[in-house]
């Protein structure tokens, strides 16, 4: 009887397994690149409604990260800070510049001379209240899913340092979304608090290092340092669903 | 499950049951607790599977046709131009506020999240409180965002068809056109009965303009006082206030004053429960003792030691028995002869009850300033004359009760009818409240209307006393606006405070009074003016801070009964005597809706009545004894569950009579009393006296919200005048239809064991770990092995969880990871408990639990994380006969949090997983949705979430993506703290995970801060002690726990061996539900003691429960020839 198949059918199915196990290593491999928060998410520089400069307030003029998010101490959310504390400067400081414009307008509202107090055709709404006016519509970039529970104030307060998530914004003119924070991120800190735990004046100076001996590698003398934080505060970072997904 | 339940064997039936087809163990009981959730909950309705394909496959072929969804969504901050002082976004604001109400003020604390108030506690600082609130508060907040409120006011258009349209015009205006028609001496305003100062002050000013003002309420609590006073001959009210935290016998005639029918819920369960907290042997001897003499089976009469089943129209005469004991063997000098020997000569014809009633009164002798007098505020005011005088012999006034003077102003609804009738009003408000709808069994608002000008109506939604009004005013709900009053006992006066202003186009009640008044302040500079002139001496500020003011209340004084004693006639208390076609109806406000204004809520209507365990619906009640005539009567009616049969095939049929499906059909009936009838569906109710229907007001309401739209049936059109809510004179027929009503009570059942442990206080004092004694775990522990000896605390710190016998590494919190700080455990005491579901609500605000309605309760998907489980129990039964007499038992179910969980080992994908404290965790996110743990929970507390509950409208669930999304109102009062779950996950309680994680942030927040302060350093040479990282005892309450008035709930660290948990754990009476299926649960409950008077005709020496449970364990002492098991 004549073979039914031709000869060069019986390489098909290794072919067919190769292929398909390149295929799917390919697809494997495509989605663990792009398709996870390092690829997501890293680099991510929206344009802001104002071009405020981070580069220039919190490094070059070295204002303390707090002076703005000035909730991040006290709250789970670190705050984006209202018009009324840019105007605490740029009330004085090129009060006049037309890239303050959305600023003025969410800080003055109604208040169209300016003078703090409810005059003649100011009360547009007829509320009675002198209104500020639009919010200033920032882009969000740093973003936990909504069913994570990320609470700024035990990180800041136990010597966690704004740095270890949100990179060196006070080298960034325009601030991206430097690391992936994903669980895995999360969970290597909590595992390990030792590699970034730091004296509590330090945590919003970005720019701290341990101080090591010459010959001393600073990420040993970190993990030192770290470890003798970690034992005198009683560190002890929660690794169950219950820290953070509730 | 299915094994053959042999029914000859089970007459001796001595067992828990929940409901009567359990008790009855018919096939359809059996058949619904074999199966892990109820029938149909897992099936796809109406969704073929071929179809169901096609539709995925189609769904998944669009999926790949749009890359759109893969971009990074675009979120926006949005911040404050100025911001507002102290407000840090993310971390919650607390004010002091009140929720006003015809039962007083109630004081509370709510919780805002940047503007939005999510949730409602009570304000620790009203001390008879002490922090509760009871269920309407806690489900009020989601009235704030209610979809169907009057979002602004509207002017009606009649259509042809008798519809009403209804056209939004803008509030300011409608307010116009009140002060410039409604301003011609003519105008009468119609409103519910108000503690509110600001409505005082407004009223007076409205007086002296020539308005005149009438109230109305379905159901009044008030009535008791002007009854009282009437009968009296005195021209005051006379409220009285017990003071049961001093009161060691309570008898209670038809007074539900631990429940929604009389004012002061809270006050009364936390000083009566308060003298029930037994922790010692010698406590027993202390504890009160309550006698009740009812007509329905309230929470009351389910807490009481000695209940008497009577109509509500016998109770007169039985009041005039137990008072003629009183009065006749009291030392105090009041009663003269002459007055004991008019109460002797009033025939009562209830000699019967003689014994009950004469050693009922001979214990509260015993016990003379200690013992109390209560009478429901329903009854006629010869029990209120009678109540009064029995507290005056007892010298109960000023120790036990208090009567404070209250003013009686406003004209009753009916005398506003006779003046319509008369011509003297053309103009009418309609000030909140629904009065058309409560009041139509006795006024033709069709025909008043008619001889009015105008009318105009304020109300929170548009509903039935809308339709007749020209305008209807959108009102603000109380979280928006302000206001003064006072709390049901006048001894504080609370602000009203707004938590934001008006969400819509809406306005306060006061708002539209000083409109009429022409007065253009607003309500906030009224409210102002009020409290200076209190002068209290307090900043204005700090008294909204405190949100209390004390004030003391005016007292009634002593007003002699005697003459209006010997005026009450024999005929007064003459009782009819009621057969099954001669009935007496009882009608109380629903547990659901209250007087209606909660119709519309959907905590509310889907938490289940305490006692009928109804959601959704209200039913006729009647008694087992009724039932039993009835069948009698109409054999086909199904009302009672019927013995089991057997098919061809030798296997049990189901009895499809009672329940279809899973599903009650209850038979509907005519209710016949004169010439009014109504239609209502049968429920059997044990308990209840044998010729008593009771009928409850609130539901079936014809203009309602989404939510309340169909839900039960009306029974106002029975009440023919105000304030008479005991009918004689009623007969039922059946109609032949039959009405299917979401009951819960047969869901997750857990058969025949020692579930609620109970024994009696003298039990108790001679064995204080009865507990212990019961159920299979005082034969068969669980295994703790070589650590079974040690304590709470070191077992909860110490013991692998997985208890091997070899040798373990340290796993103190210090030394390992697998042990964390603290140890979460938390304890109920059923002795506390009475039934009042508050925590069933407070859950649902707390964790955003969502109302899933009543096809889905039907299939038992309904949500609550804490569930309240009633038991019956009672004396000898004659097989599957329904009982009258019973015992109820309640017990809170929530989450356990086994150590060794059986739930965690199942789940595939380690969505559920122990915490180092020993929290059961729900990680939803890694949900997959496999229902592995639910089967294999033994507590049955988990609960799936089968459809986008929180997403999707509920009459289109079964759409899919396509139905209806729901209105995102309601997701402002969302709780930003806690995940809303969304479809194919489980979730079920997490002792608040958040507000643990809240404190332990704050804890260690406040350590790391205050530490780095006194050392001003830079914070590296901070030492923190574990102490000082530990949350202090007391700081974390669970929802269920800050709401419970009775403290029955208590949490905290039982690792901590001076916690009030690890005492209470400690106790004796300490003991685990299922304790032997080795889960080791955290949750564990204090058995419950009861105090029956052994000289009582009814005592036994254990409670029902308890002989039930040792006949059925130990039947060989029982002597009944059942065998052996």
């Amino acid at each position: 009887m004549r073979n039914i198949f031709p000869r060069w059918s019986n390489t098909v199915p290794v072919k067919l397994i190769i292929g398909l196990g390149l295929i799917g290593g390919a697809v494997v491999a495509g989605i663990t690149y792009y398709a996870t928060p390092k690829y997501t998410r890293v680099g991510y520089q929206p344009t802001q409604p104002v071009s405020y400069n981070h580069e220039f307030h919190a490094g070059e003029l070295g204002l303390d990260c707090r002076y703005c998010h000035s909730g991040v101490d006290k709250s789970s959310h670190a705050n984006i800070p209202g018009a009324n504390v840019c105007m605490s400067c740029h009330q004085n400081i090129k009060a006049d510049s037309p890239l303050l414009e959305p600023v003025r307008l969410s800080y003055y509202g109604e208040d169209a001379d300016k003078d703090g107090k409810l005059s003649e055709g100011e009360d547009l709404n007829g509320d009675g209240i002198l209104n500020a006016g639009p919010a200033i519509p920032w882009v969000r970039i740093h973003k936990a899913p909504d069913y994570v529970y990320f609470n700024h104030a035990i990180h800041v307060n136990r010597g966690i340092s704004c740095v270890e998530c949100h990179g060196r914004v006070d080298q960034m003119v325009e601030v991206h979304h430097d690391k992936h924070l994903s669980m895995a991120f999360c969970l290597d800190c909590h595992r390990n608090p030792e590699k970034a735990l730091r004296p509590l004046d330090e945590v919003t100076n970005l720019s701290w290092e341990v101080s090591t001996g010459e010959d001393v590698d600073p990420l040993i003398a970190q993990v030192h340092a770290g470890l003798e934080l970690k034992d005198n505060w009683g560190v002890h970072p929660p690794l169950s669903c219950t820290g953070c997904h509730r | 499950m299915k094994s053959p339940t042999n029914q000859s064997v089970l007459p001796v039936g001595k067992e828990y049951w929940k409901s009567l087809d359990s008790l009855a163990e018919t096939p359809g009981f059996r058949d619904w607790v074999s199966r892990e959730f109820p029938e149909g909950a897992s099936m796809l309705d109406g969704v073929q599977r071929r179809s169901f394909v096609k539709l995925m496959a189609a769904s998944f072929g669009l999926a790949g046709l749009g890359m759109s969804g893969c971009r990074r969504p675009e979120h926006v901050i949005l911040p404050y131009g100025k911001s507002p002082e102290e407000l840090i976004p993310g971390v919650p604001a607390y004010y002091a506020t009140a929720q006003p109400s015809g039962r007083g003020f109630q004081p509370l604390i709510i919780e805002s999240h940047q503007g939005r108030p999510t949730k409602v506690e009570g304000n620790p600082s009203y001390l008879p409180y002490g922090g509760s609130t009871d269920i309407y508060a806690q489900a009020s907040v989601l009235d704030l965002y209610d979809p169907d409120r009057a979002m602004g006011s509207f002017k009606r258009q009649s259509l042809k068809n008798g519809v009403n349209r209804w056209q939004k015009v803008s509030t300011s205006t409608v307010l116009d056109d009140l002060t410039q028609n409604y301003t011609d001496g003519k105008v009468a305003i119609l409103a519910p009965r108000s503690h509110s100062l600001v409505r005082n002050s407004l009223k007076d000013k409205l007086a002296s303009k020539g308005f005149k003002w009438f109230e109305h309420d379905a159901v009044d609590p008030s009535l008791a006082e002007s009854k009282l006073g009437d009968i009296l001959g005195v021209d005051f009210g006379l409220r009285a206030i017990p003071k049961l935290n001093s009161a060691k016998r309570v008898l209670s005639l038809d007074c539900d004053f631990l429940g929604n029918r009389e004012s002061n819920e809270l006050a009364n369960t936390r000083s009566f429960m308060g003298g029930r907290k037994v922790l010692k042997p010698s406590d027993a001897k202390k504890m009160n003792r309550l006698y009740i003499v009812e007509s329905d089976l309230s929470r009351t009469g389910g807490v009481a030691d000695h209940r008497l089943r009577l109509e509500a129209s016998h109770i007169s005469a039985f009041a005039a028995l137990v008072a003629a004991e009183i009065l006749s063997k009291s030392k105090s000098s009041f009663p003269n002869s002459s007055s004991i020997n008019h109460l002797k000569r009033l025939d009562s014809g209830l000699e019967k009850h003689q014994k009950w009633a004469s050693e009922v009164a001979a214990d509260l002798l015993t016990n003379p300033k200690q013992s109390v007098v209560l009478a429901g505020s329903h009854l006629p005011k010869e029990v209120q004359l009678l109540a009064y005088s029995m507290n005056r012999a007892l010298g109960a006034i000023g120790s036990t009760i208090d009567y404070i003077r209250t003013e009686t102003s406003a004209e009753s609804i009916s005398s506003f009818v006779d003046q319509v009738e008369k011509g003297n009003i053309e103009r009418l408000i309609i000030l909140g409240g629904n009065p058309v709808y409560q009041t139509k069994g006795f006024i033709n608002w069709d025909e008043l209307s008619k001889k009015l000008k105008s009318i105009c109506r304020l109300g929170s939604s548009i509903d039935e006393s809308s339709q007749i009004a020209e305008f209807h005013i959108g009102q603000s709900h109380y979280l928006e606006s302000w206001d003064l009053g006072k709390t049901w006992d006048n001894t504080a006066i609370v602000p009203v405070q707004p938590l934001l202003a008006p969400l819509f186009d809406t306005v306060s009640e006061s708002t539209v009074l000083s409109q009429l008044l022409g007065d253009d302040s607003d309500d906030y500079s009224q409210v102002k003016a009020l409290h200076k002139s209190l002068s209290s001496g307090t900043k204005f500020e700090d008294f909204l801070r405190l949100g209390i003011h004390p004030v003391v209340p005016t007292f009634a004084g002593d007003v002699d009964p005697t003459s209006s004693l010997l005026a009450i006639k024999g005929k007064n208390l003459i009782h009819p005597s009621f057969s099954s076609s001669n009935l007496e109806v009882l009608v109380i406000p629903d547990f659901h809706a209250h007087d209606g204004q909660y119709a519309n809520n959907g905590w509310m209507q889907e938490c289940p009545d305490p006692i009928s365990k109804l959601t959704w619906d209200n039913a006729l009640l009647i008694s087992p004894v009724m039932a039993k005539h009835l069948e009698a009567k109409y054999p086909d009616l199904g009302l009672l569950p019927k013995a089991t049969m057997l098919n061809k095939n030798g296997e049990i049929a189901p009895d499809a009579a009672l329940f279809e499906g899973g599903k009650q059909k209850a038979p509907v009936v005519s209710l016949q009393l004169g010439d009014r009838s109504i239609l209502a569906p049968l429920y059997v109710q044990p308990g209840l006296a044998d010729f008593t229907l009771v009928a409850s007001v609130g539901l079936g309401r014809t203009h309602t919200g989404r939510v309340g739209q169909g839900s039960g049936y009306d029974a106002t059109p029975l009440l023919s005048k105000p304030g008479s809510l005991v009918l004689t004179g009623a007969s039922i027929e059946p109609t032949g239809q039959f009405k299917i009503l979401a009951n819960v009570q047969e869901h997750w059942s857990m058969e025949g064991r020692a579930i609620v442990r109970e024994a009696n206080a003298d039990e108790y004092a001679a064995d204080p770990s009865f507990a212990a004694h019961m159920g299979a775990e005082s034969h068969s522990p669980p295994m703790w092995g070589k650590d079974q000896g040690k304590s709470l605390a070191e077992k909860a710190t110490s013991t692998p969880r997985g208890n091997s016998a070899y040798e373990h590494p340290d796993h103190t919190y210090e030394k390992s990871d697998v042990f964390g700080i603290h140890q979460w455990g938390m304890t109920i005491d059923l002795n506390q408990c009475t039934g009042c579901s508050a925590c069933v609500v407070a859950c649902q605000s707390e964790n955003n639990i969502p109302v899933v309605g009543k096809d889905q309760v039907l299939r038992g998907r309904e949500m609550h994380w804490i569930r309240l489980d009633r038991y019956f129990s009672s004396t000898e039964r004659e097989g599957a006969d329904i009982p009258s007499d019973v015992q109820v038992s309640f017990q809170g179910i929530a989450c356990m949090h086994c150590e060794t969980a059986p739930c965690e080992s199942v789940c595939p994908v380690n969505a559920t997983v122990h915490d180092e404290e020993g929290l059961n965790a729900m990680a939803y996110n890694r949900c997959v949705g496999t229902r592995y743990c639910a089967n294999n929970c033994p507590y049955k507390v988990r609960r799936f979430n089968f459809f986008d509950w929180n997403k999707r409208d509920t009459d289109s669930l079964y759409q899919g993506p396509l139905g209806d999304k729901n209105d995102t109102l309601v997701d402002m009062g969302k709780n930003p703290d806690v995940t809303v779950r969304m479809r194919g996950v489980m979730e079920k309680c997490t002792y608040c995970v958040q507000r643990i994680q809240e404190s332990k942030i704050r804890t260690k927040v406040n350590a790391q801060r205050s530490a780095k302060l006194s050392s001003g350093e830079d914070g590296a040479g901070i030492k923190l002690e574990t102490k000082d990282l530990k949350v202090p005892d007391g700081t974390i309450k669970t929802a269920c726990q800050q709401v419970c008035p009775s403290d029955a709930i208590v949490f905290g660290d039982i690792s901590d061996p001076e916690s009030e948990v690890s005492k209470l754990k400690n106790n004796p009476r300490d003991y685990s539900v299922l304790g032997y299926l080795n889960t080791r649960p955290r949750t564990t409950f204090l058995a419950k003691v009861r105090n029956p008077n052994p000289r009582m005709p009814d005592f036994t020496s254990s409670p029902h429960s308890a002989r039930e449970y040792s006949d059925r364990a130990h039947p060989a002492h029982h002597g009944d020839d059942h065998g052996t098991h």
